[in-house]
């Protein structure tokens, strides 16, 4: 193989009437060792001043046999027989599509002249970041090296076409369990935090975490090697782990012990539990309700519910005041309504409201929690994102992998929708907001019901870029995602991809060759488009500086379910070491789970210094806990009017 | 037909389709003298085998053009070439090469005003023979040969200077031995002929020669070679004959005169036979002509490919 540096002239333009050169393509033979190959960038210089760049997207090579059958005739029929003593003649023909031409204009078919191998500077110039990278104002984020030839050169994206406003989103393929689409994504974040100017503002991150430990270990740092560090080195980057996380998880079905795979103690007391109330759903129980059970009639239920009821004192016919704000609350809200008009003999209608309307929107409701368990509370307790004080260069992971496809489209709507009312009224505390989302094609499927989750996705994909809400998407099957997802990315991001992916039309644009590498591509090798680039372009990036997934298990084993007390004393001492386990159990002895979980979630969520005076404070004074005490919340059925949604 | 010549002891030919007389032959015999036993012999060489490692072949091409002329006098540009090809490992890379463009004309039929024309052209002129009469033909033909002439100075003087920078090398070249010029008698060079417009042998020794087997060679014989003297050489055939014609796949080897160059030949006969491989066609002259031959050639013609 010959080893060359940019610069060196490894070919010659051929061109031919059947094979000629074009604007847009052109052929050239190298030497058959020559260390080039698909996705090299080569320079052609024309000597009047002119020079283009190009990518190379296809290779042949053929020798001078006129037929496969003088190999035959040659070799006699034996194809085991001896060698020929002299190799044929071949050549190395590739194809190479133009990236830039300077000057821009006229644009002609390129000259019959020298093809180089580009240099850093070429690269550069090749891929238009010279206009992004240079200048008062630069905004080149690192997305890999470029190698070929022995060069190594670090390609940039443009901040103001990845995170908005000229255009915005990242979209990654790739088959799964190659580690390579959530690696990028955090090797990117970490780029973006690292070199995103201070004139572009602040970012921060929100990660969903939809399977596995994928991201719960963002903070951890990771065993690299050389080569990994050169790549960080070649790109100006520092290999470090996140340094400002948060992780968010629901509880699991007992409300105490946390639905997520970093429950290691040494860990878990980073963790806040999220918690929602009966405000925090109403406003999206679009994405819970099924659009064929609820229909205009009960829609128009809900909104009095939410515009007239809760979190507001709402005075009934029959002389009771409710203040609504938690789904037990609601509870006698309805079983008011319900005693109220059996006393009354009026079993048809309250306030408009068909009684049927009705029973079918409390059955709904009350089933919310209880589908929900572990993130939906029935008494209103809240713990949520900090939407109002996110920080700079922060990453806040909400760990969903645990819950069921109904509470991920809940936490993921209502976080979103947060996210963008925020930063339409520009209080978030940041500027820019990267949301990565992996399995799009579950949440944005091409084909299938228009889903609430769906249609806010097309918003984000839409408009998000004004407002500064980003979108990091990444799905197995770039086909099966909507068109205009997928579309409004402005980055592409490409791993190993299947070839039956890869037959769909959405890849005719490339070259059978350029499929074929990317169908072979190893791991950590990417094809990047982005809207500077005319073609894409294969890099290598470096394994993300944070501890993944299947090694912080090992590292980290998560911790078992344990009983209630347990749980609680786990979480305490997770959050301050200090405190005597013995303490925490004397003190919850005798207490009320509820209470106890309710002291426990406000303690998690405010992180004060003194936890174990904060806990013992919002637990409060000791009551006697009554044996009946539970059961006389509990709804009692209504016997008198038949129920037809009780199902 | 087949069936009538075959039952009657002949051999079934290619029958392919003529349509011109072809040219008279210009020396159709010569003189040879046994060399390798008393009369020649068809003798099996037992295959192919690895040829020398270190080996090199020589040939050269030549164009004209008749440019112009100054009454009747043609004056003609010449092109020749010639290039060493080296093989190392299995591949073929260019040892030596060299080309040159010039006039030829018959001076003494030039004015010299036309002679100073031609001069200014800034070409080397190569004063070429004269016929006793102008003749338009004639004229061109004599160029013709001068610029042949060149060809074969350009080759001797590529060959001399390959056996001398290499002399543990073997150099094949394309064709005779004859214009090659002077040779060490057990020089490593070979002739490789592929035409047999003259004919050396005659009788029974002619056809053992042109009915050689496949894979066969002839005893040695030395043939007349001019002002050289003799030269040794031998027929090999690397193809049957068999259903085309005589000369199918028949070569010629030319080796300068010794003792080395009868004991090497059915050793040089092995290893040509393994330059079978790969094939040169398609190449109408493939059942003679070696693949590096070829390649010399294909070099060399890609060399000239803008001169006219």
């Amino acid at each position: 193989m010959i080893r060359l540096g940019g610069g060196s002239t490894i070919g010659r333009v051929v061109a031919t009437e059947a094979l000629p050169a074009g604007p847009h393509q052109f052929h050239f033979w190298t030497a058959i060792d020559t260390p080039i190959g698909i996705g090299a960038i080569v320079r052609v210089d024309a000597g009047n001043g002119r020079t283009v760049y190009a990518v190379v997207v296809d290779g042949r090579a053929y020798s001078d046999l006129a037929t496969p059958l003088h190999e035959v005739v040659a070799a006699e029929g034996d194809p085991a027989g001896d060698r020929a003593p002299t190799r044929r003649t071949e050549i190395r023909l590739w194809t190479a599509a133009v990236l830039r031409h300077e000057p821009d204009e006229p644009i002609q078919p390129v000259p019959l002249a020298e093809v180089l191998l580009a240099t850093e500077q070429d690269v550069e110039a090749a891929l238009r970041m010279d206009g992004y990278l240079r200048g008062e104002q630069p905004t080149g984020i690192p997305v890999g090296v470029y190698r070929a030839g022995g060069l190594s050169a670090p390609v940039y994206l443009d901040a103001d076409f990845l995170l908005g406003p000229e255009s915005a989103h990242l979209n990654i393929s790739g088959v799964s369990g190659l580690a390579t689409k959530t690696s990028a994504v955090e090797f990117l974040l970490s780029s973006i935090f690292q070199r995103l100017p201070s004139h572009k503002g602040s970012v921060a991150a929100l990660c969903f975490n939809v399977k596995g430990p994928d991201l719960c270990f963002l903070d951890q740092p990771a065993e690299l090697t050389e080569a990994d560090e050169e790549l960080y080195s070649v790109m100006g980057l520092a290999p470090r782990p996140f340094e400002k996380v948060r992780y968010f998880a629901p509880y699991k079905a007992d409300g105490v012990n946390l639905n997520t795979l970093r429950s290691n103690a040494d860990l878990v007391g980073d963790v806040q539990p999220l918690v929602w109330g009966l405000r925090e759903v109403l406003d999206y129980h679009e994405v819970l309700l099924n659009r064929d059970d609820i229909d205009a009639k009960a829609d128009a239920f809900l909104d009095f519910l939410a515009d007239r009821v809760v979190d507001k004192q709402f005075r009934d016919e029959w002389g009771n005041t409710h203040r609504v704000g938690s789904f037990a609350e609601l509870q006698l809200l309805f079983k008011a309504i319900f005693d109220g008009l059996e006393a009354a003999g009026r079993g048809d209608s309250w306030r408009t409201h068909h009684i049927a309307t009705i029973r079918k929107v409390r059955n709904r409701l009350l089933n919310i929690s209880t589908r929900c368990k572990g993130l939906v509370t029935d008494d209103g307790t809240v713990s949520d994102l900090p939407f109002g004080q996110f920080e700079d260069r922060s990453v806040y992971m909400l760990d969903v992998a645990g819950m069921d496809q109904l509470g991920q489209d809940l936490v993921f709507t209502r976080v979103v929708t947060k996210l963008r009312e925020h930063l339409e009224r520009g209080d978030l505390g940041v500027d820019h907001v990267v949301v990565f989302v992996d399995e799009l094609n579950k949440y944005a499927p091409a084909d299938g019901p228009d889903t609430y989750v769906r249609k806010m996705l097309l918003d984000i994909s839409e408009r998000g870029r004004y407002l500064g809400l980003v979108l990091f998407a990444a799905q197995q099957f770039r086909s099966q995602v909507h068109r205009r997802v997928v579309g409004n990315a402005g980055t592409l991001v490409f791993g190993r991809m299947d070839m039956d992916e890869l037959a769909m039309p959405s890849y005719q644009v490339l070259s059978p060759a350029t499929k074929i590498k990317l169908a072979t591509l190893p791991k950590g090798d990417l094809m990047v488009r982005h809207p500077h680039f005319t073609q894409p372009i294969f890099v290598r990036f470096p394994r993300p500086a944070v501890l993944q997934g299947p090694a912080g298990v090992k590292r980290f084993p998560p911790a078992v379910d344990v009983p209630f007390e347990e749980a609680v004393v786990r979480q305490l001492t997770a959050m301050d070491k200090r405190i005597p386990p013995a303490r925490i159990r004397d003190c919850i002895a005798g207490r009320r789970e509820d209470d106890v979980r309710r002291a426990l979630l406000a303690t998690a969520r405010t992180r004060p210094d003194d936890v174990e005076g904060y806990f013992t404070a919002s637990l409060g004074p000791g009551v006697r806990r009554e044996a009946a005490g539970r059961d006389q919340d509990a709804t009692t059925p209504l016997r008198s009017v038949e129920d037809p949604y009780a199902t | 037909m087949a069936d009538a010549l075959r039952s009657a002891g002949g051999t079934v030919g290619a029958g392919a389709l003529l349509t011109h007389v072809a040219p008279p032959v210009a020396s159709p015999f010569g003189t040879a003298s046994h060399v390798e036993g008393e009369c020649i012999l068809a003798i099996d060489v037992r295959g192919s085998a690895p040829p020398p490692e270190a080996v090199a072949f020589l040939d050269g091409i030549q164009r004209y053009a008749v440019e112009g002329r100054f009454g009747l006098v043609p004056v003609v540009r010449g092109y020749a070439a010639a290039a060493v090809l080296e093989r190392e490992g299995a591949k073929l890379g260019v040892a030596r090469a060299h080309q040159e463009e010039f006039l030829v004309v018959a001076r003494s039929r030039l004015t010299p005003d036309q002679e100073a024309a031609l001069e200014d052209v800034d070409l080397p002129i190569v004063e070429c023979d004269v016929a006793e009469r102008s003749h338009p033909i004639l004229d061109v033909q004599l160029a013709a040969k001068e610029v042949e002439r060149r060809r074969e100075v350009v080759e001797a003087e590529l060959a001399a200077a390959h056996i001398e920078e290499a002399p543990g090398s073997w150099l094949v070249v394309d064709g005779s031995l004859g214009g090659i010029g002077a040779l060490e008698d057990g020089a490593r060079v070979v002739g490789l002929v592929k035409s047999h417009e003259t004919q050396f042998l005659e009788g029974a020794d002619l056809e053992v020669a042109l009915t050689l087997p496949e894979g066969h060679r002839t005893s040695v014989f030395a043939r007349s070679a001019g002002a050289r003297g003799r030269v040794f050489s031998f027929y090999l055939r690397l193809w049957p004959w068999q259903e085309h014609d005589l000369l199918h796949g028949l070569v010629r080897i030319e080796r300068p005169p010794s003792e080395a160059a009868v004991a090497e030949a059915t050793e040089v006969s092995r290893w040509l036979l393994a330059e079978r491989a790969p094939l040169s066609a398609p190449d109408g002259r493939w059942d003679r002509l070696i693949y590096p031959i070829r390649q010399v050639e294909t070099f060399l013609r890609a060399q000239a490919g803008g001169w006219w």
